[in-house]
């Protein structure tokens, strides 16, 4: 901890709410300074913790402190000179309203920047949680009352009951190559009434609250208490991989083994039934604040014990205030301008504050190797190093630790299920625990021989890499292509059909075992994450079909037991995308995809195959890479086992360089002229359309190249925070450059942002083109004066706007070439940029649900959308661009592929009419998928449920948990999203089917 | 038969139709999605039609009221002084010449001219976009109304046009027009053809229709009997309009017509009240719109007694839509 110096004076507030503030902070003084009860938060295991905090107004006139030292609260008058956090209010209000604000609102204040946080934010989640030592209770009552009241605004919005039709399914009519040992490859005959197990763990991921797990960061923290972080026992400085190795096979060979109640497969994410993973070495410090008042927010509550609380607080987050991503970057870089605009929400997020996740290990070889076989590849390759090669050694040798590590995690749970099968009274289930000791005895240690090896071995490095990583996006790759060998192998022993009959039921079983088990962790979501990101879960996400790398048709068995478990469970993660590969794989196939959308509603997403191909071949990937893509988190493509892509490294807000070019650089929400100076649209800077496109593509440069840089420099922080060995041995590339995957080391390196608002960019152009300068309807300064009022007392203006301008999806050939001029400035801007490790920044056009959040954080467009409304989902056009579906569809698949290298999000939502048949039904949707690809559109999702529907969920949320929704690239329950997300969701527009 | 052109509307023959809309993604005019073009002007005036814009052949103004913004632009541009806030409808009809200036100076498109004249190129070219979706689904194009063959030098040369790019394409008709011309000069290029039969009794048709249907089930009986003979499919079909077509003597009166022609399938049309806004935007009095049984949907029994009906004459009924 950093010692208490003296605390010099600076300027000093004036005025009643001064006066309020210091009185407040004194009562907090007082009450910490008097009870030893309450003091003791101020100590954890290593020591008081020392730091302090300021509060000011822009203006000046609050300006106050706080400053915790050896257990002692001192307030001051001012602000103190190098307070570890400043809480900057917009006006004295914004400060009154923070007092009498329950915790839910107080992000609303943050995100909508009236109050402005400056300096560590995890200083800050320290002092909130302080606060909430005292007003816990307070803040509980607040909260219970405020979940009363937005229960009774979402009823207010909701419409009447709608019955739900019951499943039906198709017979598959034709058989594909691939497909060897399924007679009927829909599976039409199964549905989950035949797997009580599955439903019986569906019953516990419906019902069961996640809780907070304090296991891996206890573990973890007192592994570098005892060895250090930044420099070993001796003082010697840590070789970061060597470190986060050691570390790693501590947590594994501790950790508790545990095999879930009834389970085919061995071992859990976390000590409890639905863990929240905590991470406090990226965004885990993020809930400190929240940790008493988590079980009573208003969306997706967190069970937490007194004992996590405990362990968090006195043993684990304060030695992690500075170890994190977010703050090393704060303190080495000296709190640059990239880093403050990310913390004002408006423009971008970048996820790299989070994790270097979304991609995809070499799953074939470590089932195909065993963790031995990939040992003794790093003993081969350790054996042609010398003592030069002293970065390659270390991280080699890293490697095989954290092998040992996983190897050492799965003994361990062999001896659990040993112990559990002897005590175990059902016969039946006392045999599927020796056989899960057999397995977990096996691998992954040694190469796997059946599927239900296979499956295992999967499982237990997919808990690995949570164990070493943040459970964000990582992803699982093409599970059919490396899973068909296991199944034909089993296959091939059995003489009878119904042998087989059993065995095809036994596959469903334990793949749908494997999709329940990717459901047993969430991603830490701090409250503010509700708002932003809402109901996401971790994203997993399994890519089916395509080709294979030698180009065949790749559909085959295993392809459609993941359909049917899809089917089957409507669960959102994992996330299930399909290759379609049009020409190769067969139209049965496609048809299955659009039944299985039908009868879960929102998944999978479908791809074009050539389509995402085509969008790399800048690259110059060899093709039998190239074909070897997977969908990474939502959408993205990452080559399986070869490609760090980070995929969603950002989120970026592409309507902020609008508004900042309409603003000659301000960022109106923000306050802050903070972009460069591109001219004045009131003082008539803009003679022609094309000067004001110059400056809004300066603004998105400017912006860009902000966000590239805290990528980078974020980047470079996992280097020193949490560089991941074990990952990089099973990345291709890292072994023969010797470098961790978080230093470039993988075989292929880029990065991949997400640009949102394509449709409200290109409309907006669109209007200020159409009437300011062709038509001269308006003039430039009377579109802005409308625009600033939110068109109040504008009608007139605001219909003839969404009369006369031509929109994204109408149609307009002069739309859709303004959109494809945005995607081709938005990728060779990013793509202008290369990130610490070499590669390329992408650029896609999907948005998760920052649509929402970003469109709650800008103002009214010239586009006609108002203030504060959602974007649209991904690249989706406006929902009134036009009647017809096929427009849009025809417009979105005219973007070209070339500019969208890292995938697009196309939401459609399609509602059967009643009297039509379950086969109508398939049939259209699979025509329209079918025609959007052979247009040449990339990917496309389909929400199959009607307004009246989602409606009907709003207000009956318990009748509904299991409603499933696509967003733009993830699934989430609709009932778990926050209000605007549900409205956004009910006002896209609906096609009949 | 002869019909008066509107006011503002050149009838160029083969070069041009007037047309109300052409509706992409259709999923209820014929197979898979589709494309309708409704063309503008009919020779019969059904008193239940739900595109009563559709059936005269000239221009209208109409005004939804539902969309004006009361922004007023409109009313300093109109030389007549026919609109008004005080007028019925906002326009005072008596007094518009459908110059349409006042719907070119109305932003938000509550005043619109209803009506385009389109020539042949122009409908190719909007319908030719939604091919791919044609042949993914089955569809293809479906020429509608008002009726379609009121303009039959022009649908001869769009029918085969659209059959020259293999578009699937279907007639729907209310069957009164000239048979030696259509087999001619339509036929030829159809796949499919719709073909209403909304009475048998030639003065209830003459009541409600305002027109005589002898032609009409003269022309069923041939286009069937071709179909018989190699041709292409003709599906008739009976709009079930509550108190006036759904009648037991009406609807099995056509069920024994149907029967008598040896046809197998015939389509039957439940009647939906969505349409009585419509009259109200282009200044049009029906005064069945006021009736009870045509402002609610069809009682379910209804429409299942009618379905018997044909049933039991042995004819099956499919989904028309």
């Amino acid at each position: 901890m950093n010692s208490c110096t003296a605390v010099s004076e600076t300027a000093r507030g004036r005025g009643a709410t001064n006066v309020m503030v210091h009185l407040l902070l004194k009562l907090m003084a007082g009450l910490y300074n008097r009870r030893a009860s309450l003091r003791e938060y101020l100590r954890w295991d290593g020591g008081w913790i020392n730091f302090s905090i300021g509060v000011e107004t822009e203006q000046g006139t609050v300006r106050q402190g706080i400053t915790f030292c050896d257990g002692r609260v001192t307030v001051h008058p001012f602000v103190p000179e190098g307070a570890e956090a400043v809480l900057v209010f917009m006006d004295e209000a914004a400060v009154r309203n923070m007092v009498s604000s329950p915790p839910n609102e107080l992000f609303n204040l943050l995100m909508k920047n009236r109050v402005v946080p400056r300096g560590s934010i995890a200083y800050l989640q320290l002092f909130n949680f302080l606060l909430s030592v005292l007003l816990k209770k307070k803040h509980i009552k607040m909260l219970r009352k405020a979940s009363k009241k937005e229960r009774s605004a979402k009823i207010a919005c909701s419409g009447s009951a709608v019955p739900a039709k019951k499943a039906t399914y198709l017979k598959a009519g034709a058989r594909d190559n691939g497909v060897k040992y399924l007679e009927d490859a829909y599976l039409s005959g199964y549905s989950l009434e035949d797997f009580p197990r599955l439903k019986e763990f569906l019953d516990i991921h419906f019902t069961v609250r996640p809780a907070l797990c304090h296991e891996r960061p206890l573990l973890l923290t007192e592994w570098f208490l005892e060895n250090g972080f930044e420099k070993d026992a001796e003082g010697n400085a840590q070789v970061p991989e060597l470190r986060q190795a050691r570390a790693f096979r501590y947590l594994m060979e501790k950790r508790k083994p545990i095999i879930r109640k009834n389970d085919l497969l061995a071992g859990t994410t976390t000590t409890k039934e639905i863990g929240v993973v905590l991470y406090p070495d990226s965004h885990g410090t993020m809930i400190w604040g929240e940790l008493f008042t988590t079980p009573y927010r208003l969306l997706n509550p967190y069970d937490i014990d007194a004992e996590t609380v405990e362990v968090l607080h006195k043993k684990v987050f304060p030695f992690w205030l500075r170890r994190n991503i977010r703050e090393a970057v704060r303190d080495r870089e000296a709190y640059p301008l990239c880093q403050q605009l990310d913390e004002r929400f408006a423009v971008y997020f970048l996820w790299k504050t989070v994790a270097l996740s979304h991609t995809i290990v070499d799953y074939p070889k470590i089932l195909s190797l065993g963790t031995a076989g990939i040992m003794k590849e790093i003993d081969s390759a350790l054996e042609k190093t010398t003592a030069k090669d002293r970065e390659k050694r270390d991280l080699l040798v890293a490697m095989k630790i954290t092998f040992q590590g996983i190897n050492a995690y799965a003994a361990n749970l062999a001896v659990q299920a040993s112990v559990e099968s002897e005590a175990e009274k059902d016969p039946v289930r006392k045999n599927e625990l020796e056989r899960l000791a057999a397995v977990c005895r096996r691998v992954p240690f040694q190469p796997a021989r059946t599927l239900d090896e296979a499956v295992n071995a999967l499982w237990i490095v997919w808990v690995g890499i949570h164990m070493e990583n943040t459970n964000a996006g990582f992803s699982l790759g093409r599970l059919d292509q490396w899973l068909q060998p296991y199944f034909e192998a089993d296959m091939k022993k059995l003489k009878s059909a119904a042998a087989r009959e059993e065995y095809t039921r036994h596959a469903l079983e334990l793949i749908g075992c494997f999709y329940m088990r990717c459901t047993d962790h969430l991603p830490l979501v701090p409250d503010i994450g509700n708002y932003l990101f809402g109901g996401s879960s971790s994203d997993q996400a399994i890519t089916l079909g395509g080709v294979t790398p030698d180009g065949r048709d790749a559909v085959n068995d295993m392809t459609y037991i993941f359909l049917k478990v899809t089917e089957m469970l409507k669960i959102r993660d994992p996330n299930v995308n399909a290759r379609y590969h049009n020409g190769i794989n067969s139209e049965a196939y496609l048809r299955r995809l659009a039944e299985v959308n039908l009868n879960t509603t929102a998944t999978p997403s479908i791809h074009n195959d050539e389509a995402v191909m085509a969008s790399l071949a800048e690259f110059k990937y060899p093709a039998e890479h190239l074909r070897d893509w997977s969908a990474t988190g939502c959408v993205e493509p990452t080559l399986s086992g070869r490609h760090i892509g980070h995929t969603n490294c950002m989120m970026f807000n592409m309507v902020a360089a609008l508004e900042m070019a309409m603003n000659n650089g301000r960022h109106p929400l923000m306050r802050w002229d903070v972009g460069p100076q591109t001219g004045s649209a009131d003082k008539g800077d803009f003679g022609t359309f094309e000067k004001f496109y110059r400056a809004f593509c300066a603004q998105f440069n400017f912006l860009a190249g902000q966000a590239c840089s805290y990528n980078n420099m974020l980047g470079r922080a996992h280097q020193v925070i949490r560089p991941t060995p074990f990952l990089s041995g099973m990345i291709d590339g890292c072994m023969e450059s010797g470098l961790d995957v978080t230093k470039g080391g993988a075989r292929y390196n880029s990065s991949g942002t997400a640009c949102i608002g394509l449709a409200d960019v290109t409309d907006s152009l669109m209007a200020i083109k159409k009437l300011v300068f062709d038509d001269k309807k308006i003039s430039f300064s009377e579109m802005l004066r409308a625009v600033r009022r939110n068109f109040r007392d504008d009608a007139a203006l605001l219909a003839l706007i969404k009369n006369r301008v031509p929109l994204f999806g109408s149609g307009s050939p002069e739309a859709l070439d303004m959109a494809n001029r945005v995607i081709e400035f938005a990728h060779d801007c990013f793509g202008n940029n290369t990130n610490y490790r070499g590669g390329k920044y992408t650029a896609g056009f999907w948005s998760m649900s920052n649509h929402v959040a970003f469109g709650n954080l800008t103002g009214a467009l010239p586009s006609g959308r108002l203030a504060g409304k959602p974007f649209t989902p991904g690249l989706t056009p406006e929902a009134h661009a036009s009647k017809s579906l096929l427009d849009n569809i025809r417009d979105v698949s005219l973007l070209k592929v070339e500019n969208m290298n890292n995938n697009i999000a196309f939401n459609v939502k399609v509602v059967p009419a009643p009297g039509d048949s379950h086969e109508a039904a398939v049939e259209h949707i699979h025509s329209y998928a079918k025609s959007y690809i052979e247009l040449g559109g990339m990917q496309v999702q389909f929400n199959v449920v009607s307004s009246a529907v989602l409606r009907d969920a709003m207000a009956n949320p318990d009748q509904y948990r299991d409603l499933l929704v696509r967003i733009s690239g993830y699934n989430a329950y609709f009932v778990t999203l926050n209000r605007d997300m549900q409205l956004e969701l009910i006002e896209r527009a609906e096609f009949g089917v | 038969m002869k019909h008066q052109a509107g006011v503002g509307f050149e009838d160029n023959g083969a070069g041009s139709a007037l047309v109300l809309e052409i509706k992409g993604n259709s999923l209820d005019d014929g197979p898979g999605i589709r494309s309708v073009v409704f063309f503008k002007g009919c020779p019969l005036d059904c008193v239940w039609c739900h595109n009563p814009e559709s059936k005269k052949r000239g221009y209208e103004l109409s005004f939804d009221a539902g969309l004006c913004v009361a922004c007023g632009a409109c009313l300093g541009e109109c030389p007549e002084k026919a609109l008004s806030r005080k007028a019925r409808g906002f326009i005072r009809r008596e007094r518009c010449t459908l110059c349409f200036r006042c719907a070119g100076a109305c932003p938000s498109g509550a005043l619109s001219r209803v009506g385009r004249n389109m020539s042949i190129d122009d409908i190719m070219e909007k319908v030719r976009r939604d091919i791919p979706f044609y042949k993914t689904s089955g569809g293809g194009v479906t020429l509608s109304g008002g009726e379609p063959t009121v303009y039959m030098d022009f649908l001869s040369s769009l029918a085969s046009s659209l059959k020259k790019e293999k578009i699937h394409t279907l007639l729907e008709t209310c069957g009164l027009f000239d048979m030696n011309r259509f087999s001619e000069k339509v036929y030829p290029h159809l796949d499919q053809i719709y073909f209403d039969i909304k009475f048998f009794d030639d003065a209830l048709h003459r009541k409600y229709c305002g027109a005589s249907n002898r032609t009409i089930l003269e022309n069923f009986t041939k286009l069937h009997d071709m179909l018989l003979a190699g041709g292409i499919p003709v599906l008739p079909r009976t709009p079930l309009v509550p108190g006036i077509t759904d009648g037991e003597k009406n609807i099995s009166a056509i069920a024994a017509f149907l029967r008598s022609r040896n046809v197998k399938k015939a389509a039957l049309l439940a009647y939906n009240p969505l349409w009585h806004g419509k009259n109200d935007k282009i200044g049009v009095v029906n005064r069945y719109s006021k009736e009870k049984a045509m402002r609610s949907f069809m009682k379910q029994e209804r429409v299942d007694a009618c379905r018997e009906i044909f049933r039991a004459a042995g004819i099956e009924l499919v989904q028309a839509e």
